[in-house]
């Protein structure tokens, strides 16, 4: 099996290790870092529960091998919250039913964020564009936006 | 997936030889093509040979007598934001900025939409209506195809063994608009049904010069040269809008798949071509709705 050495930080801390060449960044980080927050469902592109921050980018984690991440910092839902305080877009979907069986919650509560960096303000109709790679098969996206809605107004201090 | 071997090659020349080295090895931009394929099993590669080191084929510049010289790396997410796509070639960072989703935008390269040569995408029916240079290059030399040469056929494209993409080119023009339009099937949809590219040259009411593209519903993406011919040097009405679109839909060969049949892309080919028209010149009597 043809093996690589890589160094990926994730969620602040570096981790060194060697991984097959095949490995993808969702199961190195769910299968070899235990950080199981981040979710399979589709691999094939399409769902986004898969969803993680590379260098504060939002991608899918299940189209990108681990080898593509050498060098970069990964940020994952785990590294959200700060001492145990929930991140705001985490509190959002919590208090505002952005969620019922969770599974897609990772995907899209870091799509959020990404989305939140770079518009700190978006309209309700850049709320749902933003979200168009994502999927929730429970909540019918109305508490996900109101929750989105809810954080956006607290991240600028509202 | 495969077990495959990884390289990271730092120049073209390195990752040509890779190439002509490892004959049963495929090359990797953002992988977002890619991974589902070896996931699939749809191509079991010797070795995965990743453009990512290459510096050389990033950045996007701007000259005047030259135009625009995008990296084949860029990301679609590089495309939409960046202030000289947005100065000098609008309509591909309007293009750029609502395909597919947030994260295969920030995942996948112009370079690798374009070398996969799968119909169902957005950039080759845009870069063809800009009238754009595609540059592959290989320890060999260096050769400059237009889009419609270098996408030969369905997910078949013009790059001979060793070769790579590493930019694409987009020469000034006498164009003053353009826009291109996708069409989804459902608003759940991520890749289009159809699209429609136009760069044109207006003249008050009239349409002095105009470039048509339909793409995503054909195999490769077709000029209406008809449509063309039959729409330059006249005043565009309503009802001149609609001729040219009849005209375009019957030019091309839609293919069917699970997306749609063939006469469903065609009906749909020609109201985005129709409302696309009447968007830009907004005449007397259109029910101008944008497509989406
Ligand atoms: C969920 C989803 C939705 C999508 N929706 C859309 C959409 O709405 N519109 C749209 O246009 N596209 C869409 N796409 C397609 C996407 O744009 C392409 O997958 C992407 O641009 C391919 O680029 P890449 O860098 O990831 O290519 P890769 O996967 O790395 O490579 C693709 C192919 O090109 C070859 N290749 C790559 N770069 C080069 C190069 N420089 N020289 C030579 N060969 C090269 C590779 O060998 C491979 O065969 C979607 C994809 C997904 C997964
Ligand atoms: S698991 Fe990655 S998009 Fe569905
Ligand atoms: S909450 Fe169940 S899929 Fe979204």
């Amino acid at each position: 099996m043809s093996k690589k050495t890589i160094e990926v930080v994730v969620n602040g801390r570096t981790h060194r290790a060697e991984v097959p060449a095949r490995r993808m960044l969702s199961d190195f980080l769910r299968d070899d870092l235990f950080l199981t927050g981040t979710k399979r469902g589709c691999e094939t592109g399409v769902c986004g529960c898969c969803s993680v921050l590379i260098d504060g980018e939002v991608i899918k984690s299940c189209l990108s091998l681990a080898v593509h991440a050498d060098g970069h910092e990964v940020t994952t839902i785990e590294g959200l919250a700060v001492d145990g305080v929930l991140h705001p877009v985490q509190e959002a979907f919590v208090n505002h039913g952005g969620l019922q069986c969770g599974y897609c919650t990772p995907g899209f509560i870091m799509t959020t964020v990404a989305m939140l960096n770079d518009n700190p303000n978006p309209t309700e109709d850049e709320i749902r564009h933003g979200l168009n790679g994502n999927l929730c098969r429970c909540t019918g996206y109305v508490g996900i936006v109101e929750s989105i809605k809810a954080a956006a107004e607290k991240l600028r201090g509202n | 997936m495969k077990d495959f071997d990884y390289l990271e090659p730092a120049s073209i020349a390195e990752a040509s030889e890779m190439m002509l080295a490892h004959p049963g090895g495929s090359v990797m931009a953002g992988g977002t093509a890619l991974m589902l394929a070896l996931r699939q099993r749809m191509v079991t590669p010797s070795h995965v040979i990743s453009l990512r080191r290459i510096r050389d084929l990033r950045g996007i510049t701007h000259t005047p007598a030259e135009g625009l010289r995008i990296g084949a790396l860029a990301l679609h997410a590089e495309v939409a934001r960046s202030p000289l796509v947005r100065q000098h070639a609008p309509m591909l960072a309007d293009m750029a900025s609502r395909l597919a989703n947030p994260q295969v935008r920030n995942q996948g390269t112009i370079g690798g939409n374009l070398c996969y040569g799968d119909p169902a995408t957005d950039p080759p029916s845009c870069l063809l209506a800009l009238n754009a240079d595609v540059v592959l290059r290989s320890a060999r030399g260096t050769r400059v195809l237009k889009v419609d040469q270098f996408a030969t056929d369905y997910f078949a494209t013009a790059l001979e063994p060793g070769e790579i993409v590493s930019e694409i080119r987009i020469p000034p023009s006498a164009f003053d608009a353009g826009y291109h339009a996708r069409f989804l099937r459902t608003a759940a949809e991520h890749r289009p049904l159809v699209n429609f590219a136009v760069s044109l040259r207006k003249q008050g009411d009239a349409c002095e010069d105009v470039r048509m593209v339909i793409g995503a519903s054909t195999r490769v993406p077709t000029r209406l040269r008809k449509a063309e011919d039959w729409m330059k040097g006249k005043t565009v009405t309503a009802r001149l809008a609609a001729e040219v679109a009849d005209l375009g839909a019957s030019e091309i060969e839609p293919i069917s798949d699970i997306r749609g049949d063939g006469s469903f892309r065609r009906d749909m080919a020609r109201t985005a071509c129709r409302r696309t028209i009447e968007d830009l010149f907004n005449p007397a009597g259109s029910a101008a709705t944008s497509a989406a």
